[in-house]
């Protein structure tokens, strides 16, 4: 049997959600056996784009011409095209100045030294047209096994919509927003992480950006019950996805 | 026959003797404050004055996430091999005896489930009498869902009273009779009472779409699920099903679901039988506090408080049945 061809690419962004998958140091020699990894720059040479992939992983935000080329590129390579964990779904911490003039942005980073014009972090999506997206900053192992399974036996993965509360509730950890009087923002963001960071006393930073069906209102009204308001609340929510949909009453 | 008192002083001594005939699990109070039920180690005293657990005893019979099935290229599909130790739980208050009773309708209903009955049979129920809070209902409400236990016990002034219910019961008492002190009086009522009782059904009229209230709970509320997840009666869950890396294996995974969800009335090319969340209030009102599927007429409510604690927003559906219910004809 022909092994599917895979593409790992990273675009503006930490590299951290393809070391998350270098991690699963268990399940690779299974994999390698499984696909075959044919570009993954960070890990594998030569670093070359060549003939079709089954499957296209894309991680970071799209922000530099050479991003939005590979991006295009690997699109029109590949059946299926995924983004990866955080910045490719939402645009994630390099966009969240995204509100701000770019001028006056590069201008507090380089000063004045002359720097190729460059475009706006954006998120995949609004580029390509994408086939499934994984949540996370990064991703959880797991789901980036699963997705890699999910490819193998032909489908796409399971989106999901529930909050980071269902998974916190479900290990029966006490509630930090409503105990503890923690800005937790697990309410509005999207699950499937088993609340690792809750589950830890850490409150959730929403890295996982909007669940669906986020009541941004109500959480509004609880956050500044006990004692956060709406600024800070959407401050701490942009730092992941600068497109939130802030609702009525922010 | 007379009650058995268990004095105070004697509880250590008694829970040690009961941990022999099976993994003892009970209420607990955790470094955190919050009580939950877990397994109980050698020589540490269980919370029996403890109201509630976070999560409702429900875990042990339905896991919030739990293979189903497995399966190889070689032998298809089977079930996993369940565990067979002996599981008692102790201090199980009488709407989670009741929610228990309810489960086992539901699960041994028509088509008994092999992996549900397994884990029933392995437990020994051991329920305990409590003091209702401003956040239970069983005392405002009875209901005809029996709170069915093996051994009760009464918690007085001196000590417990316990009070067998089946063989399994008589022979925990039997087992720790020098510990046990014949007692004469009656047991005092205890919120026990307000359940096994005979009511007539809700009425079975459908529920008004257009009623305000759903929109207005659907405004407030989050859907993040704690409320069914908290709930020792919802058993609603999705299905999953994982193919392995190895290309021939896969896993069938049974996991907590919530009527609130976006996902939970889903089916195949994104239509939804519950499109927004005001639909999915009637539906979740139908099914706690009229009955639902073969079960239709039997309320599902069981008044432990859990919901109505844990919701962020404070959401609460007991006024509401309060004006449907009771003042329906």
């Amino acid at each position: 049997m022909k092994r599917p061809r895979l593409a790992i690419a990273g675009l503006s962004g930490c590299s951290g959600c393809q070391l998350a998958l270098l991690n699963c140091e268990a399940e690779l020699s299974l994999l390698l056996e499984q696909v075959e990894c044919q570009f993954f720059p960070l890990a594998i040479s030569p670093v070359e784009l060549t003939g079709r992939y089954d499957l296209a992983l894309v991680e970071g935000c799209c922000t530099s011409r050479h991003d939005t080329f590979l991006l295009r590129e690997l699109r029109k390579r590949s059946s299926r095209l995924i983004a990866l964990g955080t910045c490719a779904a939402w645009g994630g911490v390099a966009a969240m100045g995204n509100d701000r003039p770019r001028s006056r942005l590069r201008r507090q980073v380089y000063g004045n030294q002359p720097i190729p014009a460059d475009g706006v972090p954006r998120p995949v999506s609004t580029v390509v047209t994408v086939d499934a997206t994984v949540h996370g900053c990064p991703p959880e192992p797991a789901e980036l096994l699963a997705l890699l399974a999910d490819l193998l036996h032909d489908t796409l993965p399971l989106q999901r919509s529930f909050p980071v509360c269902c998974d916190c509730r479900m290990r029966e950890n006490l509630c930090l927003l409503q105990e503890r009087g923690m800005l937790c923002l697990g309410l509005l963001t999207a699950g499937g992480c088993d609340a690792r960071c809750p589950s830890l006393g850490v409150p959730c930073e929403g890295c996982r950006g909007p669940v669906p069906e986020a009541n941004v209102t109500e959480a509004l009204t609880i956050y500044r019950q006990k004692g956060f308001d709406a600024p800070t609340v959407l401050g701490r929510l942009r730092r992941f996805c600068p497109e939130w949909q802030y609702g009525s009453g922010a | 026959m007379p009650s058995l008192l268990l004095p105070h002083a004697d509880i250590k001594a008694w829970l040690d003797r009961l941990g022999t005939d099976g993994e003892l699990h009970a209420p607990l109070r955790g470094r955190d404050g919050a009580v939950r039920f877990d397994v109980v180690q050698q020589g540490v005293i269980p919370d029996l004055q403890a109201l509630r657990s976070l999560l409702p005893p429900k875990k042990y019979l339905l896991p919030p996430n739990d293979t189903v099935l497995r399966y190889t290229q070689a032998d298809g599909y089977h079930l996993p091999l369940q565990a067979t130790t002996r599981l008692i739980l102790l201090g199980l208050h009488p709407c989670d005896l009741a929610a228990i009773a309810y489960l086992d309708r539901q699960f041994f209903g028509d088509q008994p489930d092999p992996i549900y009955a397994a884990r029933r049979q392995r437990l020994t129920l051991i329920g305990s009498s409590c003091r209702p809070d401003a956040y239970c209902s069983c005392h405002l409400s009875p209901s005809p869902l029996p709170a069915a236990c093996d051994l009760f016990l009464h918690q007085t002034a001196t000590g417990f009273l316990l009070m067998p219910e089946t063989p399994r019961g008589s022979a925990i008492c039997q087992a720790t009779a020098d510990l046990l002190r014949d007692y004469e009086p009656k047991p005092p009522p205890s919120p026990r009472d307000h359940f096994g009782v005979a009511m007539p059904p809700p009425p079975q009229t459908e529920l008004d779409p257009r009623l305000p209230d759903w929109q207005e709970l659907a405004n407030h509320c989050l859907g993040c699920g704690a409320c069914s997840l908290a709930c020792p009666t919802c058993s609603c869950f999705e299905l999953l099903e994982f193919g392995g890396l190895d290309g021939r294996t896969a896993e069938r995974l049974l996991r907590w679901d919530n009527c609130l969800f976006k996902g939970h009335a889903e089916v195949a090319g994104g239509h939804s039988f519950q499109k927004d969340r005001a639909q999915r209030f009637r539906y979740r009102y139908r099914h706690k506090y009229r009955g639902y599927g073969p079960l239709q007429g039997v309320p599902s409510c069981v008044g432990c408080g859990r919901c109505r604690v844990q919701c962020p927003a404070g959401l609460d559906l007991r006024p509401l049945a309060e004006r449907l219910e009771k003042g329906a004809p």
